[in-house]
């Protein structure tokens, strides 16, 4: 009988937690989502997080298509930086604008037939336009998809855009932005995806393509900008892979123009490009102290 | 039904009630029966608490099953991969000991459950395999006086290199068993081997039916451990083995913090870079310390009915190996 007692009861005993997570484990709370500081936060503890960044540092540069390497380096090494650009945000009237509206971008937010409808010239206009040419939007369905980029697309299919599953090298959409998980400050969580969905807007800015050149030179404009150490070990490293004569077009011309810029222009995360779609770029560019940018080929070597 | 309600009073109990429910059924109700929870089984589970651990969290039993079936959803395409970067490789040493200890010969038939990936089907048709070749040598050598015809022939008729044995592999998860049975064909295991997609807590198998049936490192996942021990007995032969090698508790302290570190520290963040996914891993290594302990489900395994049952710690109690026989 005892033993039959037993085992109807047995199964209760798990539920009484007798083994506790240890001492140095990162705690997630006992119910699911308690003491996290937003969604889909991992609370990391700081050797987690130095093994993190190098884990992620190595597999950025063995499998550049690891996109989501990337954005973990990031988060694990950019505290210090994010505080600065925080504060940097603080000090501007845009900039404290968006950190209380905490206004987002990607591909469902955007109303692209509007962008569409603008004066040609226009941020919004040009935005679109970059999407287009680096072939971000693609159709719905996918063994059409050659023929609609030659032929211009339907009409019907314009609301239906995924990030083409074709992208060569480095490129991402909006979409595809992982959301923030080792960061242990919620506004600071905020700022580093601020600071993922405006890269396309600097594409845009910079009037630089997605290719690897055009990434590279975003990525010293960004490291000048922000001092994220993301930012500039992908300035340093990413020209590991390029062709003896990109490295001589990217030395030369475009590292100089792009720091000079960088140097020149206001944090770009200060702007509020929500309300901006209309304003022409050139006069953007102006407003920002950004010189025409050099031209890079838009077919570059990958 | 009248039947059912008898049988209510019986259910409480939950070691004798599978039996009592065999008696109680009507000869091939078993097959109209949909796969679906079976009506006698319910009334148990009301007793039970409806509340289980995922990891540290606290979940209810229904959803257990479907967050389990997601994590390995998730994680089955690099599953070896991170097997060899978790544990150093060492996985495969402690797998190859399990099959030591089956010490399996040509004609017995294994039950491997939660085998997705097939690690153990395919060590056990190679050592059955090797030990059937052996075997054939033993014979000709013993024979004298044959002649060079009657020596070809014997190597020609090569029906069967297995002598008669044959693996099911029994899953939950698809992904799992895809990426098996893709194992499979790169390795050219083809004879032998069954992939059968089943629930360890309701196996689609009749009573005894298999000689051995091994459970890998797939016992902590299952929401009603007891309910699996229990499958695992109906379906063995009398005389039949149950083996299961499981994560178990350290028993020395100082390996226990080093293991813990590693654990809870390393692993999370090896998923991350590695397979992109860190809450799976997480849930592994905390499943791991919600596991019982040697003893505990020693006494587990004897409370669903088998006997002679013995444990051996492997790695300071890393994993341990679990053996227990159908008398």
């Amino acid at each position: 009988m005892a033993t039959l007692l037993r085992s109807a009861l047995r199964p209760l005993r798990p539920l009484g937690g007798r083994r506790g997570p240890a001492a140095d484990v990162p705690l997630r709370g006992v119910r699911h989502g308690a003491g996290l500081l937003y969604p889909g936060h991992i609370p990391t503890s700081p050797l987690q997080k130095a093994l993190l960044a190098a884990g992620s540092a190595g597999m950025s540069l063995y499998n550049p298509y690891r996109h989501d390497m990337v954005a973990v380096l990031g988060e694990t090494t950019g505290h210090r930086a994010l505080k600065g650009l925080r504060d940097q945000m603080r000090k501007d009237p845009e900039g404290a604008e968006i950190l209380q509206e905490r206004p987002r971008i990607s591909l469902s937010t955007l109303d692209l037939d509007k962008l569409r409808s603008l004066p040609e010239g226009s941020l919004g206009q040009e935005y679109l336009r970059f999407l287009d040419v680096n072939e971000l939007l693609c159709h719905k369905f996918q063994q059409a998809w050659t023929l609609c980029v030659s032929q211009g697309r339907p009409r019907g299919c314009q609301r239906h855009y995924i990030p083409c599953p074709r992208t060569p090298l480095l490129r991402v959409s909006p979409d595809t932005r992982a959301p923030t998980r080792f960061v242990d400050d919620e506004e600071l969580a905020y700022v580093i995806q601020r600071y993922r969905e405006v890269h396309d807007m600097l594409h845009t800015l910079l009037g630089m393509p997605t290719n690897i050149l055009g990434e590279i030179v975003v990525k010293w404009f960004e490291a000048v900008q922000t001092g994220l150490p993301m930012c500039i070990l992908g300035a340093l490293f990413g020209p590991i892979r390029l062709s003896a004569q990109s490295l001589q077009v990217l030395v030369s011309e475009l590292i100089p123009w792009a720091v000079q810029n960088g140097r020149r222009a206001p944090c770009v995360l200060n702007l509020y490009y929500e309300r901006r779609w209309e304003q022409p770029l050139l006069a953007l560019r102006e407003e920002l102290g950004i010189t025409e940018p050099p031209t890079v080929h838009v077919r570059g070597p990958a | 039904m009248a039947t059912h309600r008898s049988c209510a009073l019986w259910s409480c109990c939950g070691r004798r009630w599978s039996r009592v429910m065999r008696c109680c059924r009507l000869p091939g109700f078993r097959s109209s029966w949909p796969r679906g929870p079976l009506g006698a089984r319910h009334l148990s589970q009301e007793k039970q608490a409806t509340e289980t651990h995922f990891g540290f969290e606290t979940v209810s039993d229904k959803e257990k099953g479907g967050k389990v079936y997601h994590v390995f959803e998730s994680v089955a395409k690099k599953y070896d991969v991170m097997n060899d970067m978790m544990s150093l490789g060492i996985h495969r040493i402690w797998k190859d000991l399990l099959l030591w200890k089956m010490h399996p010969f040509p004609g017995t038939q294994l039950l491997d459950v939660a085998g997705g990936t097939g690690d153990i089907a395919f060590r056990f048709l190679n050592y059955v395999r090797a030990q059937h070749k052996r075997k054939q040598k033993k014979q000709l050598r013993a024979q004298q006086n044959v002649s060079w015809e009657e020596i070809a022939k014997k190597y020609h008729n090569e029906e069967d290199p297995l002598g008669g044995s044959r693996v099911v592999v029994c899953d939950i998860n698809k992904e799992m068993l895809k990426i098996g049975k893709q194992k499979a064909r790169a390795q050219g295991h083809k004879a032998g081997l069954a992939w059968v997609l089943g629930d360890a807590e309701e196996l689609p198998f009749d009573d005894d039916k298999f000689d051995v049936y091994s459970i890998a490192f797939g016992i902590r996942n299952v929401t009603h451990i007891d309910q699996a021990l229990q499958e695992a007995h109906r379906v063995l032969k009398p005389g039949g083995r149950f083996l299961c090698l499981e994560f178990s508790q350290v028993n020395n302290p100082l390996i226990s913090r080093l293991y813990d570190l590693y654990s809870f520290q390393v692993i999370p963040v090896l998923g991350e870079v590695i397979a992109g996914d860190w809450k799976s891993y997480q849930y592994l290594v905390e499943s791991i310390r919600q596991f019982p302990s040697q003893e505990e489900f020693k006494e587990m395994i004897e409370d669903a009915g088998f006997e002679k049952v013995t444990y051996e710690s492997l790695t300071s109690g890393i994993v341990a190996i679990h053996s227990g026989f159908k008398l």
